[in-house]
């Protein structure tokens, strides 16, 4: 009962928060991929090629006005960034000091540690497959800047990444050199890894073969009905495996982003406390049994049964 | 160190360079060395006298000979010379039996159980004796007797290797699964992998059945968490803290008189406390105090003797009538006696409205009996030597009511009689004892005639009730009937009881009888069938002057305690070396048997079995006893199963002596004993040997596959002990075999109350609520890291981090479990005591059984999901208004985080009983996964190559959601459990919910102050209050064992004794005339067969 009352408005609260945001998701992966190439395969093709442009329109409409902060995020589907394989791909000590011997500490890194010997800074599959599409939108042919500063975590930025510059890094190569050790997108040489927030995003690891990862702040209102057109480099390869991509478009409240079901379980845990001590109350009112009564003791009540 | 023939001078030499055919000394009141063959004695017959109470309990002395060929061997120049070769039997267990030849020059002489002087029993009453070492070592009877000190594991442990076993294969399944799938999974699609070239074989597309493989090996480590390795460490912490914190401290089981507190020997077997099911005890000093004592009287029709006995105590009890605790007259109090009444003592008889037949009570007392006075004739420092304690009961009693006997002669006794003509007149009265009539276990009686100074002639009888009615006249006997309500008010109050008759002769006819009685004596063929013949002549025409109640004394407590084990369903079986009447008489002194009860009996001791013997023919008698036994025990089934078909609610008893149930433990008639014991509610096995009770322990232990403790306090116990689930010892009194055997050892029987119903049973209680927990706790951990990796492609990555997953059991869980396995209990230890019936949960292991661990396998489940799914749901999106994402570390410690507090906080629901302890604990475990995630996420671990946990916690910690899943998550998972407590506490409470509830209600010191206010009764009112609810007993046990008691090792096998009986008074006359110190009153039995009771 009391975790009802407690519950109950807890819930509202969480609710009423999620049920704020407004939301905007387009799946593209199928969409930015010109109709002709139908197969799978030619989609892996087409999204391989590094010749052809692969530039997509994508028309949004804004369903509520959009306060903002909006948050652009990508999502991928069926991508195992949890594998065990993936999440170890990684040298920590190497993103954070990249000093000395330390730049070299590329042992948990396998198989993306050394290319021509040389070890690959920022090493590992997780680096390596960096996420590559990149999106910008206009209003009616108004460009839309998208903040892509303080996307990461502060901690991560600060405490993980350090004054570290890329070198040897594979996708650095040249398109046309060796494409086959490509992954995913190339990195800035002159930027110190601490500033490349999107690689500072990629790598923290999701947890679930579906996640988010934060791409971008539009850093102004979006009022309803707005015809949103974003533009999208659809450069990442996840047709091989048929994962989908969605661009997604989302406020926040003070508790995140769009979920019911935090607000939703508090509701049904508070109900079903509320609901369960009305049923123990009916009960006892009912069929009392008296509290203490030694009678109802198991060797007491054996005569009567017998 | 021992005397041991080396080079012709007796050398003192350690035990163990002790070799077989030694000649060797054995000087009074030490122990046999080995397994001796009895060569001669300081005692000019040959004889020696053996306490044989490490063997079989009992305390009397026994006599062992020599054979005459080898008497003189006493001193070293002549047993130097003593040449001589031994055959006989292999070493065995059988303490009763032993063949052999001695051959000595080219004389083959037969070596009988008589001749051996067995290790473990002392010389007593003689100065030296001389033997030869047959067995040594490891080789003697009773190191035969003695079983390999088994290694005691509880049930519930044994139970727990299972529960393991289970944990183990749930281990496998979901490695398995895991496995099979994952090696289905890889695949090079998944570029972003790396999988096209320089891939290690674990994650090698190309070989699916290796990674798969593979993989089962992560997998197994990555669920290893499910097997709680802790677990074993916690469980014994638990329990040693019980055993030094709580058995060995607690007062109750503290034993003032003898300084003994309880001690646990082993702190393996403390749950196995509490689910004993069966005890198995021992009689002689563990239910009794092997102490006779004068305890009432009836003298013409009145009852003297104020004493209340143990079992009135317990009746009265029951009856919710408080007897104040009868302060033992402590001034009169002297061994074997203990009787109050004024109207008797220092010759106040006299007053009494028969001071006649009082003074042929006390007369009959001093004379009728076989007791050989010792030391200074004074009444203070004399003491008797009898062949029985009830003997010598009675001749104190005679002592105390100023009738001291102190001298016997061949043909007298001497009486120093006071009060007699007047108060405060002393004299010294002479009678001549013209025969003696002696006790046999089928005669049942013993007579006396003697002649006064003044001429007259008298024949005193004592003996068992029954065959006393039978002789007496037919006339002149006014309190014949209230003498019988009495016998049987007596019987039902525990008491051994014996009649006393007299009979006054006429010289002429006494004349004429002694001279058959002579012829009868002296007869060549059936001298002991023509005896008894010869005596029924004059045994008869008596006149009954009373009857003697002679309480085998009881350890303090022990019908109460018998009764309450009962209450609590636990079956109490008495095994003991003591003779049938003796048993049953003491399994109805403390309330084992009623008269309510069927009794089936099964007793080798009946006529057709004796005929058998009669003609020697050990096979036949063999296989008519165990024809006889199979019989009984097939007809004894069927009544039984008929009986409880019937429904009569009649209660069963099984009574059987050792040598039948050497054949009912045949492998044929095994399972039938097996069945008719478990339908009693009492068995009382007797004359049992050693092996045989540990033979009986175990047909329990492993044919009906109950829990079972043995109880006892001597040697012959020891093996019992060892059979047993549970061995208890009586601590404290001489003899420390049995206290060394146990697991437990005691100073009480009575102690096993607390140590069953409040200490076993928590124990069970605490140490099975520990295994579910642990089982529910790591079972529950195991299961989110199996949901999380559905969600990796099976790769076996770990959800959390590797240090949360080995501090999980050891540091962030593992204290309050503990605190539990301490603290922990139901109800208050006053209720535990109160309700006995509380005990049954144990017995029936309700708080242990597969359905509670599936309910709690169900709730982990349960919880593993919710507490999965909770917080992975993080991941989703963003989860602050920075609209930043969470990562795959963020959900594993948010999720981590939810696990400690919720598998801490189950445990709130889990106890029954909330210190200050647990609430530290609890709450302290929940604070240090927090410190610890706080020092692990601020501080960059050197050692760690992965900085995973770095900083996240701050993270999270910054998130809404975190506080809302905090709090959600713990609740919405223990809400079924909840839900279950509460629904089970409603609608089917267990029995301690509602003892909690009471104790809630009413308050616990409330019941202790009832006790207090219950109305007291008044001393004298006992006797009226005692019969009111007394169904006076039928059964009126008679006392009179046996004063020749016979060796009961060659009893046993129908061995017989070659020495004749010596007349009491030429035994008497030896002693006066060579002023030995053999002066035991015991007499060997008649040839041929031997009384078997």
């Amino acid at each position: 009962m009391v975790v009802g009352v407690i519950f109950i408005p807890i819930g509202i609260a969480a609710l009423l928060a999620s049920r704020s945001v407004v939301e905007i998701i387009d799946e593209y992966q199928t969409a930015c991929i010109p109709s002709n190439y139908t197969s799978n395969d030619q989609r892996v093709q087409y999204i391989q090629d590094f010749t052809t442009d692969k530039i997509c329109t994508r028309l949004l409409t804004v369903p509520k006005y959009m306060k903002k902060p909006i948050f652009v995020y990508y999502q991928l589907e069926n991508y195992y960034q949890n594998h065990r394989r993936y999440v170890k791909s990684r040298s920590d000590k190497q993103l954070l000091y990249g000093e000395g011997a330390s730049l070299a500490d590329t042992e948990t890194c396998k198989p993306k540690q050394l290319l021509d010997d040389q070890p690959i800074i920022p090493c590992g599959l997780i680096a390596w497959s960096l996420f590559n599409d990149t999106y910008s939108f206009t209003i009616s042919g108004n460009a839309v800047p998208v903040n892509k500063k303080g996307i990461s975590w502060k901690s991560d930025r600060y405490h993980k990444f350090g004054n570290v510059y890329p070198e040897n890094f594979p996708n650095n190569l040249p398109n046309n050199e060796n494409g086959s050790l490509i992954g995913g997108s190339s990195l800035d040489l002159n930027v110190p890894l601490n500033e490349q927030e999107d690689l500072i995003v990629w790598m923290r690891t999701a947890a679930l073969p579906t996640f988010r990862k934060l791409y971008g702040r539009i850093e102004q209102d979006l009022k309803a009905h707005t015809q949103l057109t974003a533009q999208i480099n659809n450069n990442y390869n996840t047709y091989s495996f048929r994962g989908k991509k969605k661009l997604v478009l989302s406020t926040t409240s003070w508790l995140g982003g769009k979920n019911d079901f935090l607000g939703v379980a508090y509701i049904t845990v508070g109900t079903v406390s509320i609901f369960l001590g009305l049923a123990f109350f009916i009960v006892q009112w009912k069929y009392p049994r008296p509290l203490g009564d030694i009678s109802y003791l198991s060797w007491n009540q054996k005569p009567a049964t017998s | 160190m021992v005397d041991v023939l080396r080079d012709g001078h007796w050398r003192k030499l350690p035990w163990r360079r002790l070799v077989v055919g030694d000649i060797v000394k054995v000087h009074k009141d030490s122990f046999f060395p080995a397994d001796l063959l009895f060569l001669a004695s300081t005692n000019q017959d040959g004889v020696c006298y053996v306490e044989t109470s490490n063997l079989d309990g009992e305390t009397n002395l026994k006599i062992r000979k020599a054979l005459e060929r080898t008497w003189d061997y006493v001193d070293e120049e002549r047993a130097k010379e003593f040449q001589g070769e031994i055959q006989c039997e292999q070493p065995n267990n059988s303490l009763y039996t032993f063949t052999g030849n001695l051959i000595i020059g080219k004389q083959t002489l037969p070596v009988t159980p008589n001749q051996l002087l067995l290790r473990g029993c002392s010389l007593r009453n003689t100065e030296f004796i001389v033997g030869v070492a047959v067995f040594t070592g490891h080789e003697t009877k009773v190191m035969m007797n003695a079983m390999n000190v088994p290694s005691k594991r509880s049930t519930l442990e044994r139970r727990l290797d299972m529960l393991i076993l289970i944990l183990f294969s749930i281990l496998f399944i979901m490695c398995f699964i895991d496995s099979i799938c994952s090696g289905i999974f890889i695949n090079r699609k998944y570029w972003y992998l790396g999988l096209t070239s320089d891939v290690e074989d674990q994650f090698n597309p190309g070989n699916r059945f290796l990674v798969a493989c593979l993989t089962f090996l992560t997998f197994v480590t990555l669920f290893s968490p499910i097997i709680p390795i802790s677990l074993y460490v916690s469980i014994e912490m638990i329990k040693v803290f019980q055993v030094t914190q709580f058995i060995n401290k607690d007062v109750k089981m503290y034993h003032k008189e003898t300084n003994t507190p309880a001690l646990a020997r082993t702190s393996n077997l403390n749950e196995e406390l509490g689910q004993v099911e069966y005890i198995f005890s021992d009689k002689t000093g563990t239910l009794t105090r092997n102490l006779m004592e004068f305890f009432k009287c009836s003298i013409g029709g009145v009852i003297y003797g104020k004493g209340v006995t143990e079992i009135e105590k317990a009746a009265a009890r029951r009856n919710g009538t408080g007897i104040e605790e009868m302060e033992s007259p402590a001034e009169s109090h002297e061994k074997y006696f203990n009787f109050d009444d004024d109207r008797l003592m220092r010759g106040a008889w006299r007053n009494e409205p028969n001071p006649e037949l009082c003074k042929e009570f006390f007369r009959c007392l001093a004379v009728c009996h076989t007791v050989l006075p010792e030391g200074d004739e004074l009444p203070e420092k004399i003491v008797y030597q009898a062949a029985s304690p009830d003997e010598a009961a009675l001749v104190t009693a005679a002592k105390m009511f100023g009738f001291f006997f102190f001298r016997r002669t061949p043909t007298s006794i001497r009486v120093r009689e006071s009060h007699v003509e007047k108060i405060g007149r002393m004299q010294d009265v002479e009678y001549e004892i013209l025969n003696v009539l002696e006790f046999n276990s089928t005669r049942k009686r013993q007579s006396v005639i003697c002649r006064y100074p003044n001429g007259r002639l008298v024949l005193y009888c004592k003996g068992a009730d029954s065959v006393i009615y039978e002789r007496l006249m037919e006339r002149h006997n006014p309190f014949k009937d209230t003498n019988r309500d009495h016998l049987e008010y007596f019987g039902a109050a525990g008491l051994r009881t014996l009649c006393l008759a007299y009979r006054d002769l006429d010289i002429n006819a006494y004349e004429m009888w002694n001279e058959k009685f002579v012829q009868a004596k002296s007869a060549l063929r059936d001298r002991e069938k023509k005896l008894d013949e010869v005596a029924e002549l004059i045994e008869k025409d008596l006149i009954l002057i009373g009857s003697t109640a002679i309480e085998d004394k009881l350890q303090e407590g022990v019908p109460v305690c018998i009764e309450t084990l009962a209450k609590g369903g636990i079956k109490i079986w008495v095994l003991t070396g003591d003779k049938l009447e003796t048993a049953i008489n003491i399994a109805y002194a403390c309330s084992l048997m009623n008269n309510g009860m069927k009794q089936f009996i099964i007793n080798s001791d009946t006529k057709e079995i004796r005929d058998v013997e009669d003609r020697g023919d050990a096979l036949e008698t063999a296989q008519v006893i165990e024809r006889y036994v199979a019989e009984r025990l097939n007809e004894s089934l069927r009544q039984a199963v008929e009986s409880e078909q019937t429904q009569t609610g009649l209660e069963l008893a099984l009574v059987i002596d050792g040598r039948c149930l050497m054949y009912a433990l045949d492998p044929e008639l095994r399972g039938t004993l097996l069945k008719l014991s478990v339908m009693c509610k009492a068995v009382v096995c007797c004359r049992v040997s050693p092996l045989q009770k540990a033979q009986v322990t175990s047909m329990i232990k492993d044919g009906a596959k109950k829990i079972t403790l043995s109880i006892g306090d001597g040697a012959n116990d020891v093996s019992m002990i060892q059979a047993a689930h549970i061995g208890v010892g009586i601590s404290g009194l001489e003899g420390m075999q049995a206290v060394m055997a146990s697991d437990f050892a005691i100073a009480q029987f009575r102690f096993l109350t607390d140590l069953l119903l409040v200490h076993g049973r928590l124990s069970y209680l605490r140490i099975s609520k520990v295994v579910a927990y642990f089982f529910y706790k790591n079972l529950m951990f195991t299961l989110t890291q199996f949901w999380f990796n559905l969600y990796t492609g099976f790769s076996g990555q770990r959800f959390y981090d590797d240090w949360f997953q080995s501090l999980y059991n050891v540091v962030f869980t593992a204290l309050p479990v503990i605190i539990v396995g301490i603290f922990d209990k139901d109800v208050s230890i006053t209720n535990s005591r109160k309700y006995p019936q509380l005990y049954k949960a144990g017995i029936e292991n309700i708080f242990f059984r597969w359905r509670i661990l599936i309910i709690w396998a169900i709730s982990a489940v349960y919880q593993s999901v919710i507490l999965f799914f909770f917080p992975i749901k993080a991941i989703e999106e963003g989860k602050n208004s920075s609209g930043r994402m969470l990562g795959l570390w963020d959900a594993g410690t948010m999720a981590f985080t939810c696990v400690v507090v919720t598998v801490n906080l189950r445990l709130f629901l889990a106890c029954n009983f909330i210190t200050r302890w647990h609430l530290i604990s609890i709450f302290g475990s929940i604070l240090a996964w927090f410190i610890f995630a706080f020092f692990y996420s601020g501080f960059r671990n050197p050692l760690d190559k992965q900085g995973n946990i770095y900083q996240v916690i701050f993270v999270i910690m910054g998130t809404w959601y975190f506080w809302y899943a905090i709090v959600l998550v713990p609740v919405a998972s223990l809400a079924l459990d909840f839900l279950h407590e509460g629904m089970r506490r409603w609608f089917a409470p267990y029995d301690y919910h509602i003892i909690q509830e009471e104790e809630k209600i009413k308050g616990v010191e409330r019941d202790e102050l009832l006790l207090v206010e219950s109305p007291r009764q008044a001393p004298e009112q006992s006797l009226e209050l005692t019969g009111l609810h007394g169904e006076m007993s039928k059964h009126t046990g008679y006392s009179f064992d046996s004063p020749c008691f016979d060796s009961f090792f060659a009893s046993q096998e129908g061995v017989s004794m070659s020495q004749r009986s010596y007349d009491i008074a030429r035994r008497a006359s030896m002693r006066v005339s060579r002023r030995q110190s053999s002066d035991l009153g015991s007499d060997s039995p008649p040839p041929g067969h031997n009384s078997l009771i």
